[in-house]
């Protein structure tokens, strides 16, 4: 059976009122960052509402930040003088939101967000980037244009190496955050801290907001590597009323892979007249893989010494995602999630993890480092 | 609507009659069915059910596996996981065992599997209590399953088979629980008629999903974690149509097995004396039979009164309920099932009866008249609550809903 393949640009909606409030995102990493980035969000919030803007703070609630590294975002919404703070928990990054987009880890800025969405999508055109690191500012706006950003970006940039100053990195990021972005200014995130009983953190709040560095960034989108790079379309199976046969779902599945954006990812979703009863999924053949949904939130990848390895095969039975073929022994980086589990289980310590982002760009982040060094398993 | 009539005799086999409780009919029809997989758990009145079943596969009667499972959580997964891999299967439960199988219950009708399921209607326990009570069967209308309701022992056993057709037919692909009121259909000998093996293998083709976990078939994955965002509603919607598109298999399922064995039923609904009714009676189970005699008694009296017996709740027959009580002035719900704190105090099947008749151009004064805490009602009661359906058209009723067989004010 053959399917009949149809082009299709999915529709982006703007919601104009929610565009008028001022929205910060915080990237993280599950479990590494999920308290750092709670308390981030909460003196944010408290920080506003003391100044007297309407302000709330959530989680997304699709990610999943009970486990490793899974990418996870929260929201803090900041109303607007006559503009009312509306709840709209899915945010879908589109339109002009994102007032401050901050990065608890550089890893992330080599990757797409768990939605499928590019870091800037969703972003005001003068929105904040602040960036927990140790590279300068030129190399993250380097990043960000090579892999993140599609658009104009008229803002600033801040970075900060918050885990020098601070283990609970929140509190150095928010001196940063105030020094780049006068909506939330220094005194007021102090007295957030007093209301929420955190006193003691106020030094490193002062620490962070001294040892920030901010830069004024101008890029169209034109000049970024993305905007040649990223496709809006998606190619779908036409609609014939007819049950999920495999051949369909297989197009689905491949349009998914290959989706670029949150708009195009959601738009491979199967309609309900095309799903099989009892929500069948059809597996790849023996030997194949699925066509890749598992990459996103890889941060640190392994690497095969062939010297040292003895062809023992443990990595190949231990990896949860089926990454590592069986002879020759190779990992699909495809399908790796970087969750180190072969490095363990070495006998002959053959591998090594190695953060992408010295992998990739040859970049020694000490933040990144610093968790490196810290990685604990479960096992 | 018609009642039960016999069609002529020509050229159908006639099996002589055998006396048997609705226990031991289900399980002959489960062995006419060809079940491949067969989950247990003793729960009074569904043991009957199994011991039926097992003591049948023991004498070598048929073939199949029978798990006597850890519990009824186990027993429903069992037959869940059995139906995925492409095996015909049987489960059953009662009461607190369902209320316990309930995860397993509600997983299997998401993964729109065709198990096949008796219950023996029982209170949900005051501790102990294993009166008869709807409760338990209508604690899963909301999930997806199928469920009928049986009058006799004889359309209990022939429910079953019609079961598993119409919840294999692949327009619809749903579980089906057959409802069998506990004691006065599980506990109850009557003279039953059983279906013959070859009539059950004319009318009943062999189960075969669309896709079956099996190696041979390729690999495919089957119940896998759901992300709200990307399939939500659309999984819900694949159950809803399913649900909607079951009456018209239903309808032919029925045709067909009157073709094959002589026993003609109207699908969805079993009136009597309705045609020209004043007062309507509405219920399901066995103890219909105990109202129909009241109703005749009543009609030699002069009043008017037909009775409305629904045999399946889902789906519920909402069109065919509005057309039975066209013309009626008074009707009467007598159910065995309760929702505490429900709107006016009313019960389960009221809400499903009120609820399709707001549709209706003229709306019958309803009242609703609740056997609850399993005990038994007698005639007595039925001729009470038939009179109170009559007196209600000439005078506004003081109040909706009737508890009886209650010791103190009904308040």
């Amino acid at each position: 059976m053959t399917v009949k393949l149809v082009k299709v640009t999915p529709k982006v909606e703007r919601y104009p009122e929610y565009e008028e409030l001022d929205w910060v995102i915080a990237h993280g990493l599950g479990v590494d960052h999920t308290a750092d980035i709670t308390s981030f969000s909460q003196t944010i919030a408290q920080a506003g509402s003391i100044k007297g803007i309407e302000t709330y703070y959530y989680m997304r609630y699709d990610d999943s930040p009970e486990r490793n590294y899974i990418p996870m975002a929260f929201y803090t919404v900041l109303g607007k003088p006559k503009v009312p703070v509306l709840l709209h928990e899915e945010v879908e990054p589109v339109g002009e939101l994102f007032k401050v987009i901050a990065v608890f880890s550089s890893s992330l800025l080599l990757q797409k967000t768990a939605q499928r969405a590019l870091l800037f999508d969703g972003a005001k055109k003068d929105a904040i980037l602040l960036v927990n690191t140790s590279i300068t500012t030129d190399d993250v706006v380097r990043l960000v244009k090579k892999y993140n950003l599609a658009q104009d970006w008229f803002g600033k940039v801040v970075t900060i190496s918050a885990a020098k100053i601070d283990s609970a990195i929140a509190y150095p990021m928010l001196g940063a955050l105030a020094r780049g972005w006068d909506r939330i200014d220094l005194d007021s995130i102090l007295t957030a801290l007093d209301v929420l009983g955190k006193e003691k953190k106020k030094e490193s709040v002062k620490k962070g907001y001294e040892a920030a560095s901010v830069k004024e960034v101008h890029v169209l989108a034109e000049e970024t590597e993305m905007f040649k790079k990223i496709k809006r379309e998606v190619e779908l199976p036409e609609f014939t009323g007819e049950f999920w046969t495999p051949e369909v779902y297989y197009a689905y599945q491949k349009a998914a892979a290959e989706a670029q954006t949150y708009p195009s990812r959601i738009a491979t979703m199967p309609r309900w007249e095309v799903l099989a009863p009892g929500l069948i999924e059809f597996g790849p053949q023996p030997g194949k893989r699925n066509l890749g949904f598992t990459t996103p939130w890889r941060w640190q990848r392994p690497i095969i010494d062939m010297n040292k390895c003895t062809d023992c095969k443990l990595c190949h039975y231990y990896c949860p995602d089926g990454a590592i073929d069986f002879a020759p022994i190779k990992v699909d980086i495809d399908y790796c999630k970087g969750c180190g589990t072969c490095e363990k289980v070495c006998p002959v310590k053959a591998i090594k993890m190695v953060p992408e982002i010295e992998y990739l760009e040859g970049l020694r982040d000490e933040e990144v480092l610093r968790r490196f060094e810290q990685r604990e398993y479960g096992f | 609507m018609s009642a039960i009539k016999p069609m002529p005799p020509v050229a159908i086999e006639k099996p002589k009659a055998k006396v048997w409780n609705g226990a031991r009919a289900i399980a002959e029809a489960v062995k006419v069915a060809d079940v491949d997989v067969i989950a247990a758990y003793p729960i009074r009145p569904y043991t009957g059910i199994m011991n039926s079943l097992a003591s049948m596969i023991a004498n070598g009667e048929f073939t199949a596996d029978i798990i006597v499972a850890d519990s009824e959580h186990s027993q429903f997964e069992i037959v869940k996981h059995a139906s995925a891999v492409g095996a015909r299967v049987f489960a059953g439960s009662s009461g607190v065992g369902l209320a316990f199988a309930a995860e397993a219950i509600i997983v299997t009708a998401l993964s729109q599997l065709p198990v096949v399921a008796a219950i023996g209607t029982r209170a949900l326990d005051d501790p102990g209590n294993f009166g008869m009570e709807w409760s338990d069967a209508l604690m899963f209308r909301d999930f997806g399953w199928l469920i009928s309701w049986a009058k006799t022992v004889q359309e209990a056993a022939d429910m079953t088979l019609v079961a598993y057709r119409v919840a294999e037919d692949r327009r619809v692909l749903l579980p089906h629980f057959i409802a069998l009121d506990g004691a006065a259909i599980t506990h109850v000998a009557t003279p039953v008629v059983p279906v013959t093996k070859q009539q059950a293998t004319e009318f009943l083709p062999p189960y075969r999903p669309p896709y079956r976990i099996d190696p041979q078939d390729g690999p495919v994955t089957k119940a896998q974690h759901i992300a709200p965002s990307l399939i939500g509603p659309e999984e819900r919607k694949t159950i809803d149509v399913a649900q909607k598109r079951s009456k018209q298999v239903i309808a032919e399922a029925w045709k067909d097995f009157a073709k094959y064995t002589g026993r003609e039923y109207p699908p969805f609904l079993e009136t009597i004396g309705m045609e020209d009714a004043e007062f309507a009676l509405i219920g399901m189970g066995a103890y219909m039979k105990d109202l129909e005699l009241v109703a005749s008694r009543l009609r030699s009296k002069g009043h008017k009164v037909g009775t409305v017996r629904l045999r399946y709740v889902r789906p519920f027959p909402a069109e065919e309920l509005i057309n039975a009580l066209g013309g009626v002035k008074a009707a009467g719900v007598i159910e065995f099932g309760y929702s505490f704190g429900s709107p006016f105090g009313t019960g389960s099947l009221y809400h499903e009866v009120a609820t399709s008749l707001y549709e209706a151009d003229a709306k019958p004064t309803l009242l609703d008249f609740l056997f609850l805490g399993g005990r038994e009602p007698t005639v007595e009661h039925f001729t009470q609550l038939a009179e109170k359906v009559i007196e209600s058209a000439h005078k506004k009723p003081q109040k909706k809903t009737y508890w009886l067989t209650l010791r103190g004010e009904d308040i």
